[in-house]
């Protein structure tokens, strides 16, 4: 009787098709994984402990570090709790202005997860088509603010600067070209048969498994939950727009892919209304220059691209935040990754890992 | 149909191959940066610069190290301004914070470099410098002088005093 036995592998943190420094250890029974641990922290910066030691208007920059594909979602988090820690009534048109460009950003970080899931799935051209079209809101967020990633736009009070006078007609056009491009990744991803074939099916999660790890975002849409924070808290402006929550039935790959692919059309549908609704006024609201909130403590959460992004922030009426924590969705919906890998092919974690779109900034912080 | 999806993928991907070029040939061809572009090197305007180093305590990332020398007139100087490209986060705090808008970016992007030692920027150039050495004499001649005043004064003053 010839004796058999589990073997670990070890993928990363250096792995051709792993986005990120991530370490993933799987226990393996020939091609199928037992257990996928993973172990992270290759890339922390301490950004909890370097906001603590700087002003909080001075702390706006650290956030575009964490998930830095979408910077704009992070500074409005970030944001809104100082905002709130503070007291501070933020001017109607940087309300306005903040959707626009959150909700872009959302677009785009989206397009990077489509293009990353193709490119780990081995369709290297789906990768570069995401790209291109990613591109055009770097061009926008360029005009806007003078950076292409690490934004530093959304500022504590409102935003950095107006928007400028040719932003309106060139973002109108980006609109208009959305659903040309999402039909392209209709035609060249979402019809392929390796895809389908890939995602369908894979790392399939309940709805007790998704919310018993906390899960967030995208991730928990596409188990059937709909929770999406701009509905259910309805912070800012959203309560204004109308706008769907889309998700998925079964809670695979699949449906991870499609509730982020159908939400670009529900970003565009906000972007559109903004615009159109965009009012006169004050871009930053009046607050002292030496910003010191009363003593207390707040925790503001804010639907970021990837999930529930929340900051509790506690004062101690100095300049400088007492205490920092950072809720970050990469790092808990990256829990659910045993969960969606056992049972599966090793081929099949990297479909599972791209599908749950962490961002390693994010994660180690 | 199997195969059906691949087809319509590779339509995709030759209609692109006779499309529009969607890239350029970038060190050949370069972009031109945008209005609020924030990247390259900081440029130091040494005239409008009144010393005042807010700039230096809007940075973050403690990135810039200045000396700042007061003249004979206690008026203060900007002798050397040192911006730590390695530590900037590129944040445009400082050029916010300059009242005077002496500070700018210099918009030229390719900013990397061999060494660590290289990642170390003086602003104030040498026509800057021979500015500063300028402003510096000329204050020390405008205090020797308005010190000599004084104290002709007050010698004409002691000696009317006197008589």
């Amino acid at each position: 009787m010839p004796k058999t036995e589990t073997y670990t592998l070890s993928m990363g943190p250096q792995h051709p098709s792993t986005h990120g420094v991530l370490q993933v250890r799987l226990d393996l029974d020939g091609e199928n994984i037992l257990k996928a641990t993973p172990y992270m922290g290759y890339l922390h910066r301490g950004i909890e402990k370097l906001l603590e030691s700087r002003t909080y208007i001075q702390g706006v920059p650290y956030t575009d570090r964490l998930d830095y594909v979408s910077s704009m979602n992070n500074n409005l988090g970030y944001c809104r709790a100082v905002e709130e820690l503070a007291q501070i009534e933020v001017p109607e048109r940087a309300e306005y202005i903040r959707v626009i460009v959150a909700e872009l950003n959302r677009i785009a970080s989206h397009l990077v997860f489509i293009g990353s899931l193709a490119n780990d799935l081995g369709a290297v051209t789906g990768m570069i088509y995401a790209f291109r079209d990613r591109e055009k809101i770097l061009d926008l967020f360029d005009l806007v603010c003078g950076a292409r990633m690490t934004f530093h736009y959304i500022r504590v009070g409102g935003v950095s600067a107006d928007l400028p006078p040719e932003f309106a007609a060139k973002c109108d056009e980006f609109l208009k070209i959305v659903p040309e491009f999402m039909q392209e990744y209709e035609d060249i991803l979402t019809g392929n048969e390796i895809l389908q074939h890939r995602l369908h099916g894979t790392s399939p999660m309940t709805k007790e498994q998704a919310l018993s790890h906390n899960m967030t975002g995208p991730n928990i849409r596409a188990v059937g939950i709909p929770f999406d924070i701009r509905k259910v808290d309805g912070y800012g402006l959203y309560p204004k727009f109308e706008f769907d929550v889309p998700v998925g039935e079964n809670g695979d790959n699949w449906d991870r892919y499609r509730v982020r692919y159908q939400e670009i059309y529900e970003s565009a549908k906000i972007i559109r209304q903004a615009l159109d609704g965009l009012p006169e006024g004050d871009i930053m609201a009046k607050f002292p220059k030496v910003l010191r909130p009363p003593k207390g403590e707040v925790f503001s959460r804010t639907e970021g691209t990837r999930g529930e992004l929340g900051f509790y922030i506690v004062s101690d009426g100095s300049t400088k935040p007492y205490r920092v924590h950072i809720r970050r969705p990469s790092f808990i919906n990256l829990q659910g990754l045993d969960d969606m890998c056992r049972g599966m092919l090793i081929g099949d974690s990297v479909a599972a890992f791209s599908a749950i779109d962490p961002l390693m900034g994010e994660v180690d912080c | 149909m199997f195969g059906e999806g691949l087809l319509t993928g590779m339509g995709v991907t030759w209609k692109h191959f006779w499309g529009k070029k969607e890239t350029f040939c970038y060190p050949e061809e370069k972009l031109p940066m945008t209005e609020r572009f924030r990247g390259g090197h900081l440029v130091l305007d040494h005239k409008k610069c009144i010393a005042c180093s807010l700039c230096s305590l809007a940075c973050p990332n403690q990135a810039i190290k200045l000396k700042i020398v007061p003249d004979a007139k206690k008026k203060r100087h900007m002798q050397s301004y040192v911006h730590l490209v390695g530590r900037c986060l590129y944040c445009n705090l400082c050029v916010e914070a300059c009242n005077m808008h002496a500070l700018s970016w210099d918009k030229n992007y390719a900013i990397s470099s061999w060494h660590k030692e290289e990642m170390e920027d003086e602003l104030v150039t040498a026509e800057g410098l021979a500015y500063f050495h300028e402003v510096m004499e000329k204050a020390k001649a405008e205090a020797e002088a308005e010190a000599k005043v004084a104290a002709e004064k007050a010698e004409a003053e002691k000696t009317g005093g006197d008589a």
